[in-house]
């Protein structure tokens, strides 16, 4: 046993990246379970038994994984706290707010120890922690109830009660117990198709009582077709709930019905507090968790992102390659001895392009997720802050359906996670300070996500106290930021937010710390590419925009040249291109302006900008960049045409050099700097030029 | 910097000792077949300015010919710039100027030599020329004195004359504007 | 199709469980049986009751926690199918579920197994099974 565990350990094995990414999955899953136990609690409804079972079969899937790979401490604790949560879901220990937090400090240490597990240095588990915390659980669960009497009185066939878990005959007995009607509800579907049909049935059960267990048996009319038993629980007598279903096609038929006398039949209101209503500010509309366990028979695949990555990349030299074959294509065809062939190999070209862009679509489509998930943990950390900070308010989500690449929507967390942390700590006012304001007591942070044309636009609004700009520019000024007799516009006031170490609160609060950490969002959007936006009114409220692109993958570019050198610029950046004059010029407050219909457009020599000699007298092009309402006017001495690029990274420190977001290989051109526009565009804001 | 050499993996090393490919393989040949007793490095060898250096050879990826550097605006004059390598880009840094040496015009026998930094990324190191892989005892590196230029953090004798071991993580960390 | 494999003596394996690490490590365990097998995976028991009538299968090894319908359920299922009622069962559990367990073979699974299970002790069970079904013709 000992030698085939060690294969399987081994770090880099396919067989463990895969356990460590279905854990990883599974331990989210809890935190969800976990979540949704805390509101149950709190509302003091009921708690959802299917809540429970959730997070029993996590820990059991926990424990079978990490048991295979030899994970003992590990697998030790699942053990214990599957018995646990056995118990809960047993009715053997109470499903009270200790043992809640109890199996949350397990989570953490799981993922603490998942963590770890990639570090060759650590020690793997038996750390303390993890023996202390199986001591408390241990000590949790109580003793088994007593021996449990055989079902009797069911108009059951014993064949469908043998087959019920232990857990399935105890959410049995439970309802019983409680008085409810017991059903059975059969239907017969085409075995090839019988998904959605279930589906339907079952969501109808459900919402009117409780599916105890799904039981297939053959269908009467032979292979092709297969019959569903559900046994379930409910308030309702036999032909109320046939009403309710109405379902023509499938037979509901009483299986027990609690004593007239004798049994408290619980008043209907119980009915809906059974499942308990989900908090106010939870996510999208109703919870289609039922809906979502059958139809995760799935048609969905799993894929490491970095499967994803590869296939980009792969992509994205067929891209470059194809350019290839164009420009030989065009270069045969300019000699009249190979034109015929040239022609030819240019509608193979064509043709290979439509291809790519396929290809490219449907790769691209492959790594766009929708923005639920952040959204889901928006929500449970809006809910800890809540409890932290004793504040009522109200978090509304809109857009989870907006689709991003992946890579980007990871980073996005954080950022978003620390613009809501402030909101919490800094704008919002308590409740008796918000009624004193005529507001409404319960404060509410608005997030919403669209798409805008190539960009994805992510809006967090509060209605709280607004950014004190008197204060705000006092510290700029303290900080030496802005000099004491400036005027600044609004917009500028405002944009002191994203220095470092600002903050317009003078204690250290534990939720958000300082206030710092604008400056480090700032930093996290640009480095994908995208920009932070701040409006605030004050007493009105606070609204903060973050845009970004949609895919950092594969973009097309315009590429300049100057002084020698070529330079890409993203083309969903670039607004419009110009041939100018330089008398068009002017000159104002040491900055070169263009009256462009109308508007002044800020000017700046790319030359400048990157200290390269730049030719005289040439008539200059200027490449209008802009994000979001910001323009600048990029001064360069050729236009070369437009590119497909993949963006790559520059490896090493050197990645860091403002106004450099990368670079591109174009051929035999060898690589070529991207260009890094918002960088540019604010520096460019910034700047007070010597004329 | 000529666009004359042709990019590719052909990295044409002068010596005797052939192709990088058959290099790498010798110098992984294992420990069994040496003398127990003695602890051997291996390091390669490269010219700069006529002298003798040396980096550790599992720190080298790969050593390409000289193709075209693209410029990077805001570093330091050590690095030229960057060259795009089978969909990669990474850094150049000319060792000369790093070491505080007048750069030079490329010759035919210049080359990249790509090193794995110590954070997991490649760079680039541009030097005269590449020799061979060194096969040496333990015993037979010194640690530099002070006063020695601090980018060389070792001597090693082989044979008559000392070749100076690279300090990779003093050369190879660069300083850029923010 | 199920008829050419039979002609060239392929056996088909039938795994059942949710999760896919477990799945994986079943599938790369059995596949150890030798090259006359060929393995097919569900992801859940609804997914096997739609695998059943398309392939014909000489062994089924399923977990018995699932979620929709669990092992117990499916194991009652085929063994209440005039179709599929000969196929061997080898039902895997957990440690402490020793009631489940004996109501899995009282529903007519063949074996069970516990996890974390031997994998020696898997091949052994099934070669046993298919061995058998083998011989049946």
């Amino acid at each position: 046993m000992a030698a085939r565990r060690s294969r399987v350990r081994s770090r880099r094995s396919k067989a463990y990246r895969e356990f460590v990414s279905e854990a990883e999955e599974v331990l989210e899953r809890m935190r969800a379970d976990l979540s949704d136990l805390a509101d149950q609690n709190d509302a003091g409804a009921e708690v959802d038994p299917e809540s429970v079972n959730s997070l029993f079969r996590s820990a059991h899937s926990l424990k079978g994984m990490a048991g295979m790979f030899g994970l003992d401490g590990l697998s030790e604790l699942s053990h214990h706290l599957e018995d646990v949560l056995d118990g809960m879901r047993l009715g053997r220990v109470a499903l009270d707010s200790p043992a809640a937090s109890l199996i949350d400090e397990a989570v953490n240490v799981f993922v603490a120890e998942l963590g770890s597990l990639d570090d060759p240095k650590t020690p793997v588990e038996g750390s303390e922690a993890v023996a202390e915390l199986i001591g408390r659980i241990d000590s949790a669960v109580r003793e088994p109830a007593a021996p449990t009497d055989a079902l009797t009185g069911l108009d059951l066939d014993p064949a469908l009660l043998r087959a019920l878990t232990e857990y399935e005959e105890h959410r049995l007995r439970e309802n019983m117990r409680r008085g409810r009607n017991i059903h059975l509800v059969e239907a017969t579907f085409e075995i090839l198709a019988f998904d959605e049909g279930l589906a339907e049935l079952s969501v109808a059960v459900r919402e009117a009582g409780e599916v105890l267990s799904t039981l297939p048996s053959p269908g009467a009319a032979g292979e092709s077709q297969i019959r569903f038993g559900l046994l379930a629980a409910s308030e309702l007598d036999t032909d109320a709930l046939r009403t309710r279903l109405d379902f023509p096609d499938a037979t509901v038929r009483g299986v027990w019905a609690p004593a007239a006398a004798g049994s408290s039949p619980a008043p209907a209101v119980e009915a809906s507090s059974d499942r308990a209503v989900a908090a106010p500010e939870a996510p999208p509309a109703a919870d289609p968790r039922e809906i979502e366990s059958l139809k995760s028979i799935s048609d969905t695949v799993r894929v490491d992102i970095r499967k994803l990555d590869e296939l980009m990349n792969l992509v994205g030299e067929l891209v470059i390659q194809r350019g290839a074959v164009n420009s030989i294509a065009r270069r045969l065809q300019a000699e009249p001895a190979t034109a015929r062939i040239g022609r030819e190999l240019e509608k193979i070209h064509k043709l290979l392009d439509r291809k790519i862009q396929g290809l490219q679509a449907g790769v691209l489509e492959v790594r766009m997720v929708p923005l639920r998930q952040v959204f889901e943990k928006l929500s449970r950390v809006a809910r800890r802050l809540r409890r932290d900070t004793d504040k009522e308010v109200r978090l509304e989500l809109r857009g989870a359906d907006t689709e991003l690449d992946k890579l980007i929507v990871e980073e996005l967390v954080d950022p978003l996670m620390h613009v809501v942390r402030n909101s919490f700590d800094h704008a919002l006012e308590p409740a008796d300070e918000r009624s004193a304001l005529g507001k409404p007591e319960v404060g509410s942070i608005r997030i919403e996500a669209f798409q805008r044309g190539n960009h994805v636009v992510i809006e967090v609004a509060d209605d709280g106290r607004g950014i004190d700009l008197e204060r705000l520019q006092e510290r700029g000024v303290e900080r030496g930021l802005v000099d004491a007799g400036d005027t600044l516009s609004r917009r500028e006031v405002l944009d002191l937010i994203f220095a470092p170490g600002l903050s317009t609160r003078d204690e250290v609060t534990e939720t958000s710390g300082r206030g710092v950490g604008m400056d480090v969002v700032k930093n996290n959007l640009t480095a994908l590419g995208g920009v932070v936006d701040v409006d605030s009114q004050e007493g009105r409220g606070t609204t903060i925009t973050l845009t970004l692109p949609i895919t950092l993958a594969i973009i097309q570019a315009l590429v300049v040249g100057v002084g020698g050198q070529r330079y890409a610029v993203p083309l969903n950046s670039v607004l419009e291109t110009m041939l100018v004059d330089t008398q068009e010029i002017q000159r104002s407050d040491g900055r070169e302006i263009l009256n462009l219909r109308g508007e002044p457009l800020l000017l700046r020599h790319l030359s400048q900008e990157f200290g390269l000699p730049e030719i005289e007298g040439a008539k200059p092009h200027v490449v209008v960049i802009g994000l979001g309402d910001a323009r600048l006017g990029l001064v360069v001495e050729r236009l070369e045409g437009q590119q497909d690029t993949v963006i790559k990274p520059v490896q090493g420190p050197v990645q860091n050099v403002r106004g450099i977001a990368g670079a591109t290989e174009l051929g035999d051109l060898g690589a070529v700097l991207v260009l890094d526009v918002a960088a540019l565009i604010e520096d460019a804001g910034r700047r007070r030029e010597a004329a | 910097m000529s666009a004359n050499d042709a990019p590719g993996r052909d990295t044409g090393i002068t010596g005797t000792t052939g192709n990088w490919e058959q290099l790498a393989r010798s110098a992984a040949e294992p420990a069994a077949q040496r003398d127990e007793v003695l602890l051997l490095r291996e390091l390669l060898a490269f010219e700069l300015a006529g002298d003798p250096y040396a980096v550790p050879v599992e720190r080298v990826r790969e050593i390409v010919r000289l193709r075209p550097i693209t410029p990077m605006p805001r570093v330091p004059e050590a690095v030229l710039g960057v060259i795009a390598l089978r969909g990669e880009v990474i850094e150049v840094i000319d060792l000369r100027r790093r070491l505080s040496m007048p750069g030079v015009e490329p010759t035919r026998r210049s080359r990249i030599i790509v090193l794995h930094r110590e954070d997991g990324c490649v760079a680039g190191l541009l030097v005269d020329a590449v020799n061979e892989v060194l096969r040496l005892p333990e015993d037979a590196i010194a640690p530099s004195a002070q006063g020695d230029s601090e980018a060389v953090e070792a001597l090693c004798a082989r044979g008559e004359e000392f070749v100076s071991l690279i300090d990779l993580e003093k050369v190879l960390d660069v300083d850029v504007e923010r | 199709m199920s008829g050419l494999g039979r002609e060239i003596g392929v056996q088909r394996i039938l795994i059942v469980e949710d999760s896919a690490t477990m799945r994986s490590l079943l599938a790369s365990t059995l596949e150890g049986l030798g090259a006359a097998i060929e393995i097919c995976e569900a992801e859940s028991g609804f997914e096997a009751l739609r695998c059943l009538p398309r392939d014909a299968f000489d062994l089924i090894v399923t977990d018995i926690n699932m979620p929709d319908i669990n092992g117990l359920e499916l194991v009652s299922f085929v063994k209440t199918s005039a179709a599929y009622r000969s196929i061997p069962l080898i039902i895997i559990s957990t440690e402490g579920s020793e009631r489940d367990q004996a109501k899995g073979l009282e529903l007519g699974a063949d074996a069970y197994l516990v996890k974390p299970f031997d994998p020696d002790q898997l091949n052994r069970i099934a070669g046993e099974l298919l061995e058998k079904r083998r011989g049946e013709g």
